[in-house]
Order: structure tokens, then sequence, then C-alpha cells
């Protein structure tokens, strides 16, 4: 015979937890499968929120983990992604201050202050001796350059994501001609990269967390953005990177920021 | 002259016990010269054979390939049509081996290397496998696609032993990351600096990894009849290939790698070749051996020193003993000239003689030291790239010693001959011997 606690007790406690309990599972079970459209206006989506029409500046501190040990960096980074241009410069510590990188359209520029010199570096070689990759911290184009293919979901931590596997179209020139990314159902966001290499070797894992939106007065759809980018190297396990981002500021940069002089200038 | 010749020959007849030490030290030095020039002879043919063999033809056809401007790679593209050209064109040529060029990351269950890559295919070159010298594993299996040798030095730093599965990691020419598995078929005996440069692997493995074609290559290394032939051969290529419409890059020293970051600044795209020596692949070899040679040198001219002072001391002391019988032979007519050539002659005939016997003595103890196969030290392994002491005997070694004992004892002789010869007959008479 049921008392009128134990009613209280499972209208109170037990229905909720046991709801609570099954809910990830239930949305994970409710999560359709995509649609080659429907997934192709996911990745379209992806790319959109990772552009901004305006200039972008941010903060970022990298933390180097090595056999060796570990190494910390300060670098900011400007974006201006309408003309596709990017600059990267080291601030911290005094040795790497003032070296940096520029993108100019196809090509991308090392600058280091101690000889003088810029040199070419090809698009797809690692930034500053991290893990990343100029693409790392740019506009992504999944939609354009890859094919997608839906695997299904999974659970990545406690988000539910749709899994999906990237292979690059022909033509297209990336650092990681396959890709398997775990986009957050909840949110779009790619929280999870696995990048391999043409063999099929798996060389990169990503971890993106602590997304963040900044609401654009030139579009609906906010700009998105990771507060933290974990990469691990798959071929040198235990190397690491981690990249936090901090102090985004969306407005205007000058006009000549994007230039050899202007970053030449911040080591004189 | 001739009976100054034979005044000498008695001279030296009748002072036997002079004549022996003075013969004996001659014949020590001349052999020791021999020694050490056959030593740094036969360093300096152990380093070019190597280096020729390891890193470099007498000649090479390399070049790179670029699909944008930032984006250089070590490749000759469409190569048969070159081989078909070098071997139609080069009467010269002995043989051209094919190899592939880059730069890999190699991983280990336990650690990672950097390290550059040759690109080989084992069963078409019979030379490189004679200088190879396998400490464990199968030579032969390198022949298969998938494979790897590595040298003891790398081995040790990837804690890799024969059996073990690597993994090679490396960006094709246009960027993208790719690996191949690959396993580890022998060990070779470290030779010197250049083996700690180069991971070796077959050429189709590469290509897999650079995602080539099977027409392209990272080098075309020619081997020459003679060596002596390098210098004309590779200013003919040059010019042959000019005309037959290839881009050709200026001539410049460096292995390739060196070049790699200056043709990345440079705007051009698509094919450019470059044709150099094993003096311009390898201008850090040539230090070496300039090295090896001015130490050779250096020796020798202390040796030749230390012999001069000994030699002219013992002279003058055998002079000033027979300055009466000097006195005498002016008194009876010779001239102060013919004393001097007496006495020359004495020192030439002395030295020649005694050199002779000290190289003969010099060519049987280098016959030994061979025979003998002496190990050198790891550390000179580095310099040296050998891990035995070669003797080589040859004019280099051979034709110094007799020359230059024999020159500079008779140089030496002329000071003392002049002293004598300057003397008046009465005061050399009259003189306390």
């Amino acid at each position: 015979m049921r008392t009128p606690l134990s009613r209280s007790f499972l209208a109170r406690w037990l229905v909720p937890a046991l709801l609570l309990a099954l809910s990830p599972l239930s949305a994970l079970a409710n999560a359709p499968a995509l649609t080659p459209e429907q997934l192709h206006q996911l990745l379209l989506k992806v790319d959109e929120r990772s552009r901004t029409p305006t200039d972008y500046r941010v903060v970022m501190t990298s933390v180097i983990k090595r056999d060796t040990g570990t190494a910390v960096r300060e670098a900011q980074l400007f974006r201006r992604d309408r003309e596709e241009r990017l600059l990267l410069l080291f601030t911290a510590p005094k040795t790497e201050a003032g070296k940096g990188y520029l993108r100019e359209e196809s090509n991308l520029w090392s600058y280091d202050p101690n000889v003088g010199r810029w040199e070419r570096r090809t698009e797809r070689e690692s930034i500053g001796g991290t893990e990343s990759r100029r693409s790392d911290f740019d506009q992504t184009r999944y939609a354009t350059w890859f094919d997608a293919t839906y695997e299904g979901t999974e659970k990545v931590g406690n988000a539910n994501t749709h899994r999906i596997t990237l292979k690059v179209k022909e033509g297209h020139d990336v650092p990681f001609p396959v890709i398997k990314m775990w986009l957050d159902v909840a949110t779009t966001n790619p929280i999870k990269r696995e990048e391999y290499a043409l063999s099929g070797k798996l060389l990169r894992t990503v971890l993106a967390s602590g997304w963040k939106k900044v609401a654009l007065k030139e579009r609906e759809e906010p700009f998105w953005y990771p507060e933290e980018l974990r990469l691990y190297d798959e071929l040198n396990k235990g190397n690491s990177s981690t990249f936090k981002s901090k102090a985004v500021d969306m407005r205007a940069l000058p006009a000549n920021l994007f230039t050899k002089a202007w970053l030449e200038s911040k080591s004189r | 002259m001739l009976h100054l010749l034979l005044i000498a020959w008695r001279n030296l007849l009748q002072h036997r016990k002079r004549t022996a030490m003075l013969s004996v030290t001659l014949a020590g030095i001349s052999t020791l010269m021999v020694l050490l020039l056959a030593l740094t002879g036969g360093a300096r043919e152990r380093l070019l054979e190597s280096a020729t063999l390891l890193a470099t033809g007498h000649v090479n056809i390399g070049g790179f390939y670029k699909v944008a401007p930032g984006l250089a790679t070590p490749a000759v593209t469409h190569y048969p049509k070159l081989l078909e050209l070098v071997r139609r064109e080069i009467p010269e040529l002995e043989h051209v081996s094919v190899r592939g060029r880059g730069w890999a990351l190699f991983v280990s269950d336990a650690r990672t290397l950097k390290s550059d890559i040759v690109g080989v295919d084992i069963q078409q070159e019979p030379a490189l496998r004679e200088v190879l010298s396998l400490k464990e594993g199968n030579l032969e299996e390198l022949a298969r696609p998938g494979t790897v040798l590595l040298f003891e030095e790398q081995a040790h730093k990837l804690e890799a032993k024969v059996g073990d599965m690597l993994t090679v990691s490396a960006t094709t020419f246009r960027g993208v990351n790719n690996t191949v598995d690959v396993r580890v078929v022998g060990i070779a005996r470290d030779i010197g600096l250049l083996s700690s440069l180069s991971i070796f692997l077959p050429n189709a493995t590469l290509r897999e990894l650079y995602q080539l074609n099977d027409d392209s290559a990272g080098v075309l290394q020619l081997y020459l009849k003679d060596m002596a032939d390098t210098p004309v051969v590779q200013l003919r290529l040059r010019q042959l290939l000019e005309k037959e419409g290839f881009q050709v890059l200026r001539a410049s020293e460096g292995i390739y790698w060196m070049k790699l970051d200056a043709v990345t600044q440079q705007d051009w795209t698509g094919q450019k070749l470059d044709i150099t020596s094993w003096e311009d692949e390898m201008s850090l070899l040539r230090f070496a051996v300039t090295a090896l040679d001015a130490l050779g040198g250096v020796l020798v001219a202390l040796l030749l020193l230390i012999v001069g002072v000994g030699v002219m001391n013992t002279l003058w002391v055998a002079i000033r003993e027979r300055t009466q019988e000097v006195g005498t032979l002016r008194a009876i007519g010779m001239h102060r000239w013919r004393v001097v050539v007496m006495f020359l002659l004495e020192g030439s005939v002395l030295a020649l003689a005694s050199t002779l016997v000290g190289v003969g003595l010099g060519l049987g103890l280098c016959a030994v030291l061979n025979a003998a196969h002496i190990p050198v030290p790891d550390g000179a392994q580095v310099v040296l790239m050998t891990d035995f002491l070669h003797f080589q005997v040859g004019p280099r070694a051979l034709l110094p010693p007799v020359f230059f004992v024999t020159a500079c004892v008779s140089f030496v002789s002329l000071f003392p001959a002049f002293l004598a010869a300057r003397l008046r007959p009465v005061t050399a008479m009259s003189h306390l011997g």
C-alpha cells in the first residue's frame, strides 16, 4: 500500500531523476540522420559562423607541451575575412616577441626580427612551433572544399553530436585531406576534429571548447569562436598545444595593419 | 761530373758510421712520411668514395618542382627523357643512379626522428651495396616496397631494431600530409657524418609518400668513368639541357635542402633543373678533404724541417772534420764550385738512397697495416667516414718522400758546402780538425 509520502517521493525525486538521466539518450535517439542537403546546409552554417564581416582581433595564449618541457607564448591575431587577410604577431616571451605571420592572398609569410628577413612559408605548415596550422585560426570552408558524409550521432563528453566525415575535393590543397568532425547537435559548433593523412593515418586531434558568440549588426547569424583550442599530435604522442583566446575585439583595424611594414615596425 | 759523383760515393763509404746514422734517420723519416701520406690519402679516398656513393654522383641532375610559388619540392619530373638524353650525349658516363629526395618525420614506438630521406632502387646500385656495411638485417629486402634501412645512430635514436615498424610522415608536393608505414630491414654501420644525415627507402615507397608519378625522381646521379672529367661534363650538360629547352637554375654550391628556402622565395612555378658536381653538393665535405690535405702537408713540412736541421747540423760537423781535406783539394787545383758540387752530391746520393729504402719499408708497412684492419675510433669516424684505417699506396704517398727529402737534404747541404768552398787553401790546410 502506497503512502502519501512515497507518492510524493516518486513525484518529486525519482521520476525527474530518471527523466534527467535518460534525457541525453533520448535526445541522441531523437537526433535525426541528416540528409545530404541538410548536411551541406549545416556545414554552410558552420562556415558562415566562422567568418565575420567586421575586423577581428584576439589575444591568444598558447601552451606548448613537449617531452623536453612546456613553453608558453602569447600572440595577437588580426583578421579581415572579407579581404582574406590574417596577421599573427607574437608578443611574449621576449625571445619570440616581434615574430609573426602574414597572409597575403594565397601566400603565407613569416618574419623573424632577429634576422630581419621575410620567408615565404607553405600555407599548410605548422605555426610557431605548435601543432597549429594557419587554417586553425581562420574562417573555415568545409562546405565548399570537402565532400561530407553523415556517419550518425555520438556522445562526446556530455554533448550529443553529429559525426561527419569530410574528404577534400579534387583541386583543393589542404593539410589534412580527411577529417572526422563532431558537431554539437545543440549549437552546431564543431567541438572535435580528427585529421588524417592521405594514407588514412590519424595525425591530429583538435578539441574546441568554450564556444562564444558575438552578435553582428551586418547579419543575423552571430560570429562564433572557441575560447579554448586543444591540438594533439597523434604521431608524436605527448606533443600538444593549447590556445586560449581572450579580449576579442571586433572594431575596425587600421588600414595599414595587414602589411609587412606594420609587422616589422612592431619589433623596432 | 762523374768523378765528383765517385768521390762523393767513396766519401760516404769511408765515413761508414756517420753515413749509416744519417741513412737510418732519412729512411725512417721517409717511412713515416709514406705512412702519413698514405693514411691521409686513404682517408681522402674513402671520404670521397662514401660521399659520392651515399649522397651525390660525380655530376647530378637535380632540381625543384613548384606547384605554387611557396611550395617547392626537390623533384625532377619526366626523368626518363633526361636519362635518355644523358646516355646519348655524355660518352664519359659510366652509370646513372636514380634517387629520390625528401625530408620526413620517422616515428617508432618510442621516439621520433626528423631526417633527410633518400629513395633508392637497391638492385640497381651495386656500388652502394658495397659501401654499406650491414650490422643486422638483409640489404636485399630493401628492394621491397614498405621497407627502410637505418644507420646505427639513427636506429639508436629511434630505439628501433630489425623487424620493427616505423611510420614515416611528410607533406606531399601539394602540401598535403601523408604517411607510410615501413619495416626496418637492416641496420648499417655508420659511415661518418653522411650516414647520420640520410635514411634509405625504396624509391617506390618514397613516391607513395610524396604521391609522385613513376616518371618522377629526386635526382639523377651521374657517375663518370674518370672523376676528373666532372667540371667538363657539368658545364657541357648545363649547356646541353639549356639548348634542349629545360629551365636550369643558376649554378650554386650546397646540398639541395640548403637551397630549398631560396627556391621557395622565388616566384616561378613548374620545373627547374639544378646541375651540380659532387663538390657543389658536398661543400662541407670539401672542407674536410682540404683539411685532410692541409693536415698531411703541415705534418710533412714539420718532418722536413726537423730532417733539414738535423742533416745540416751533421753535414756541418762532417765538413768541419774535413776542412784539411778541402784545403788539400783546393791546393791541388779544385775549383770552389766543384767543392760545392762534391758536398752537394754527397748529400743528394745519401738522401736518394736512404729515401728509396725508407719508401720501400713504408710500402711494406702499409700493406701489413691494411691487412690488419685497424678500427678507427668512433670520434674519428665522423670525419674520416670509414670504420677501418685505410692506407692508400700510390704516387701521392710515394713520390713526395723521395723528391722532397732528397731536395731538402741537397738544399741544406748547400750552406755548409759553400762555407767549405769559401775557405782559402792555406787556412783550410792549417785547420786543426
